[in-house]
């Protein structure tokens, strides 16, 4: 690594990128070439690996990009075969270069898709569910439940699970004494968040009670923790789904959440600001923030206070679970049966515990398998680092069984994403808040009508 | 021409009479002290934006949120060295001056050639050819940038300076402005040349470019900021790390933040870096550029 | 004909104009010609393709949603050209009236125009973000109460000011060089018969500068309709409530974001029209004022 590696992050984000010219490109000649054939798509299925080596797009920054380089590079001096990490800047740009390399008809070997566009790269047709790739004496039963929930698909292993988180709750300690609360007694319902937040602004501590990125995650943790399905058809694990639903909860949801607007308790960050959410709780406007588990390594190194995490803060008293976060791994079709053997060895070699255990100690994660968590709590790491084991426990007491808690899985699911983006800084501003969600609700069940109708 | 001027000559006598002679004796060194505060003021106005990137870029985080943020922080020489060295930016920004230069000089000459046949030949339908020419502003890259890419693919032009240059020759802006001046120069040097019996290559050369010399510096620095600022382009075109240009750096950097480092700073740091080639032409040809663009009429 | 057409050999302007047309043709209008084709075409994921024929231009036409973004794109691009060129001929005419100096406050005034669209979307949200940013303390200490995340009329006049900042330096440059341009002369009678500063530059400077001032407008207009992307992108996203989603960034998220390419073909050959048609306009005027306003 060292001084130079930055450098390689950036080549790979390039060359995704021309993957994605291509893949767009080939769709429009696709179009302009076969006028006469329906413009089908002629190279569908003949996909060509991108390199000679093993290529990985992903979209993890920073410290986690390094310690997939780090990964790749151990499974290279197992076992020979070489691998590149390319660094595609985000997930939207993973899922852009994966439909558009369907197009072209290059394609890297494997692509972390985010959980929220597993749908969509499903609905190309393209993918090779990785229990068919991964070696025979693999045991897929090793993976916890709650997290093959999600990612089973049509009794099959569809994606290889890696890097999984819930949103939880990160409370600064000290600003929570002084203002006279007691931090071991975090907010655990969004009454009792108010609540605080009206102590720790009336006290003059914070600007703010709480922020949290303007993401659809959010949402679907309330809508998950509280046992509502976002769509019918189960969020779509179950059929096509053809309605949003905006049950009375969420209207509690919405109320409160203008209540905390309007009182000056919650400041909006921007959409899908994770970076500016993180520097109002930082930076101490904000002594509550919602996010995801694997900011928990960098949250408690940047701040000068202390950090706790908790649970994510319910709507009732009802918890019934939260929904899967992060993503997976996918295989695209097409490729040799050598390639795909020495695909399965890294997907293996992925789900090591000893490499999950490195993963979860370097990121926030949770570990996702089993024997993974057995060798952590016989370090008795979670004993000495007990934030790391908030979404764990959140995860691990949530009711896998209940549809509630599987994450929407939608073809539309970056319209459905933006719709509920949007029309959430709509509702919390109007002065008719009913209204209002019937409006995103219907704008919502529109684009899910568009896509499967 | 002439009815412009006599136009506001008009309203010059009717307003004469209406402001009549109030000048006090000091009134136009209280005038200027006037203008240059108003000028200053401006000035920062514009520049503060810019001032508070700078400020970012010597912090350690970058994160600033108030007025007392903005002391500069002590983190100048390991910021820029780590964008500079480890990032590759020195390198990025040779391959970006490299690409601007080429696309300057070949636009310009192609320009050129194109706006004297427009003025300078008796052809038909020559309104229709500038307006062809013309109507390719309203063809940016991202409108049309998908099939570009597997033409430019096909040609084989992939990673080269072919691929990040060619495409970019034909300016609507440059031939319309060079159009323009041509249409400035006395039609009596013109005739002269006509009467001498100059070629058009000799015309060029020797009646043309020299009486053209500061619009076409002005117009080059224009251009070179245009081609220094590319990226959607470049970024999808090249995948040679060795030849990458600076604004697809930039972009890295941002990959960063969003990645989960807060690095804002760096960002800063590389923002400030790309600014300095455009910056230095600008100020170094300050003067053909600010003189240059005289657009007239017919 | 005019007196300048001193070459009437088509075969040598052949080659002249070769190489420009060339360049048009191959990388501008063949590429665009493709792009536009898809636009009869219904494609999801970029996968299955379906001759349609006009049907997403109609979806287009009789959805109300685009409309109004269509709406809003002209008014956005109106109030950024006026912007520019109100704020740049002011600046402009600043610098044309001060005795020292002029080359400092020149180079001062116009190198924001070097930097990338990006970075400056970026720098801007350093300034304005309404709870991290460096201005909106000091700006509701006036009274200012920064809320453009939520507040749409907001978000326009931020991304609006943005995107005027950015294209101040432009226009400067060639305002200066029309300015310089006036006739001393005239100058000097206004001065002497007593004009005051702001009627010299509106009733004799600008009437002068028209053919300038065309230009830039047009340039302008292509400015706000495609070259102010990367401010809605970063700043705002199009929103709220759609309240900056002007038709390149929307075209741009059909394609990108829900990879209907299909229908953001029929969005992007809509949008050459409009700036098409608009741009044709104001070449007809301005070829009015040319020719026959003399």
């Amino acid at each position: 690594m060292g001084s130079d590696e930055p450098y390689d992050r950036c080549v790979s984000r390039r060359r995704a990128l021309k993957g994605a010219g291509a893949a767009v490109t080939a769709g429009v000649v696709g179009l302009s070439g076969c006028v006469g054939d329906d413009g089908g798509d002629s190279g569908s299925g003949g996909v060509d690996p991108l390199a000679d080596e093993l290529t990985v797009w992903h979209a993890m920054g920073g410290q986690l990009g390094e310690t997939l380089d780090q990964i790749a590079a151990d499974f290279q001096d197992e076992t020979d075969i070489e691998v590149t990490m390319q660094f595609q800047d985000s997930y939207e740009d993973v899922l852009q270069n994966t439909i558009s390399g369907f197009d072209s008809g290059e394609m890297a070997d494997m692509l972390q898709v985010d959980s929220l566009f597993a749908q969509q790269v499903l609905d190309t047709g393209e993918i090779r569910p990785v229990e068919n790739i991964l070696p025979d004496d693999f045991d897929t039963d090793d993976f916890l439940d709650n997290v093959t929930d999600f990612f089973v698909i049509d009794d099959e292993l569809a994606s290889m699970p890696f890097n999984n988180s819930n949103a939880i709750m990160y409370i600064n300690r000290d600003a929570f004494a002084e203002a006279g609360l007691d931090p071991d007694d975090p907010p655990s319902t969004i009454a009792d968040v108010r609540a605080a937040s009206e102590t720790l602004v009336g006290e003059g501590v914070t600007d703010y009670g709480i922020t949290w990125p303007n993401h659809v995650w959010f949402v679907e943790h309330w809508y998950s923790l509280e046992g509502e399905l976002m769509t019918d058809a189960e969020n779509g694990h179950a059929g096509d789904p053809s309605q949003f639903r905006a049950p009375d909860a969420v209207t509690d949801l919405y109320d409160w959440w203008q209540g905390m607007e309007e009182d000056g308790l919650y400041t909006n960050p921007g959409i899908e600001a994770w970076g500016e959410a993180t520097s109002l709780f930082v930076e101490g406007n904000c002594a509550m923030l919602l996010t995801s588990t694997a900011s928990v390594a960098g949250l408690i190194a940047d701040s000068e206070f202390e950090v706790d995490a908790v649970p994510y803060p319910t709507i009732s008293e009802t918890r019934v679970g939260p929904v899967i976060g992060g993503a997976s791994f996918y295989v695209p079709e097409g490729f040799s049966e050598d390639r795909y053997d020495e695909i399965g060895q890294l997907l293996e070699f992925m789900a090591d515990p000893s490499v999950q255990v490195d993963w979860h100690k370097g990121t926030g994660y949770y570990p996702i398998t089993e024997s993974s968590l057995e060798e952590l709590r016989s370090e008795n790491w979670f004993e000495e680092n007990p934030n790391y084991e908030t979404a764990l426990n959140q995860l691990r007491n949530g009711d896998a069984s209940d549809p509630a808690t599987k994450r929407i899985l939608l073809g539309p699911a970056r319209q459905v994403q933006t719709t509920v983006q949007d029309q959430s800084v709509d509702i919390i501003g109007s002065s008719d808040l009913e209204g209002s969600i019937d409006d995103m609700q219907e704008q919502a069940t529109a684009e899910l009508e568009d896509y499967y109708g | 021409m002439l009815g412009l001027i006599q136009y506001p000559a008009r309203l010059l006598r009717a307003t004469r009479r209406q402001t009549a002679a109030l000048a006090l004796p000091d009134r136009r060194d209280l005038e200027a002290i006037g203008l240059h505060l108003l000028l200053v003021g401006s000035v920062l106005l514009i520049v503060f934006p810019i001032l508070v990137a700078a400020i970012v870029s010597t912090k350690q985080t970058g994160i600033v949120t108030s007025l007392a943020d903005l002391a500069p922080g002590g983190h100048v020489v390991e910021n820029y060295r780590t964008v500079l060295v480890d990032y590759q930016f020195g390198r990025f920004m040779l391959n970006s001056f490299l690409m601007a230069t080429v696309i300057v000089i070949g636009k310009l000459a192609l320009s050129i050639f194109a706006a004297t046949a427009i003025v300078y030949y008796d052809l038909p339908y020559k309104d229709l050819l500038f307006l062809f020419i013309l109507f390719t502003l309203l063809l940016p890259v991202p409108v049309r940038f998908i099939p570009l890419f597997q033409l430019v693919a096909d040609m084989g032009w992939t990673n080269s300076m072919l691929a990040i240059t060619v495409p970019y020759l034909a300016s609507a802006t440059t031939v319309f402005i060079l159009r323009q001046h041509f249409l400035s120069i006395p039609s009596s040097i013109v005739e002269t040349a006509k009467l001498d019996g100059v070629g058009p290559l000799k015309f060029m050369a020797f009646v043309l470019l020299p009486m053209s010399k500061g619009i076409l510096v002005g117009v080059s620095v224009i251009m070179f900021v245009f081609a220094w600022n590319q990226y959607l382009w470049p970024l999808v075109i090249i995948n040679a790390e060795a030849d990458q240009v600076a604004q697809v750096g930039l972009a890295l950097l941002e990959g960063d933040v969003v990645g989960g480092e807060v690095s804002w700073s760096l960002v800063m740091a590389g923002s400030m870096l790309t600014l300095l080639p455009p910056l230095l032409l600008l100020i170094l040809f300050r003067k053909p550029l600010l003189q240059a663009f005289v657009i007239q009429q017919k | 004909m005019s007196s300048r057409e001193i070459y009437t050999d088509r075969r040598t302007a052949g080659l002249l104009l070769l190489p420009t047309i060339l360049v048009s043709l191959v990388f501008l209008y063949y590429p665009a010609a493709r792009a536009a084709r898809r636009a009869l075409y219904s494609s999801q994921l970029g996968l299955d393709d379906e001759f349609v024929g006009f049907e997403n231009f109609a979806e287009l036409l009789t959805s109300g949603g685009y409309r109004s973004r269509l709406l809003l794109t002209v008014g956005f691009a109106a109030v950024v050209v006026a912007g520019v060129m109100a704020v740049a001929l002011l600046l402009t005419f600043l610098v044309h009236e001060v005795g020292t100096g002029k080359s400092i406050y020149l180079v001062a005034a116009i190198w924001p125009y070097a930097l990338p669209p990006a970075v400056a979307a970026l720098v801007f949200i350093f300034l304005v973000h309404p709870t991290l940013g460096v201005l909106s303390g000091p700006l509701a200490t006036l009274g200012v109460d920064l809320d453009w995340f939520a507040d749409g009329r907001q978000a326009f006049v931020v991304v609006t000011v943005a995107a005027i900042w950015k294209q101040i330096g432009y226009n400067v440059i060639f305002m200066i060089a029309s300015m310089n341009n006036i006739p001393e002369t005239l100058t000097e009678t206004a001065r002497l018969d007593g004009v005051g500063r702001l009627r010299r530059l509106l009733w004799v400077y600008v009437p002068i500068m028209t053919p300038t001032l065309f230009f830039l407008v047009i340039l302008n207009t292509i400015y706000a309709f495609f070259g102010t992307f990367a401010f809605i992108d970063i700043m705002t996203g199009g929103g709220p409530s759609g309240a900056t989603n002007i038709l390149i960034f929307d075209l741009y998220q059909e394609a990108f974001d829900f990879f209907n390419w299909g229908l953001a073909s029929a969005k992007s050959v809509v949008l050459f029209a409009v700036v098409g048609v608009l741009m044709y306009v104001q070449f007809r005027l301005t070829d009015k004022y040319s020719h026959y306003g003399a």
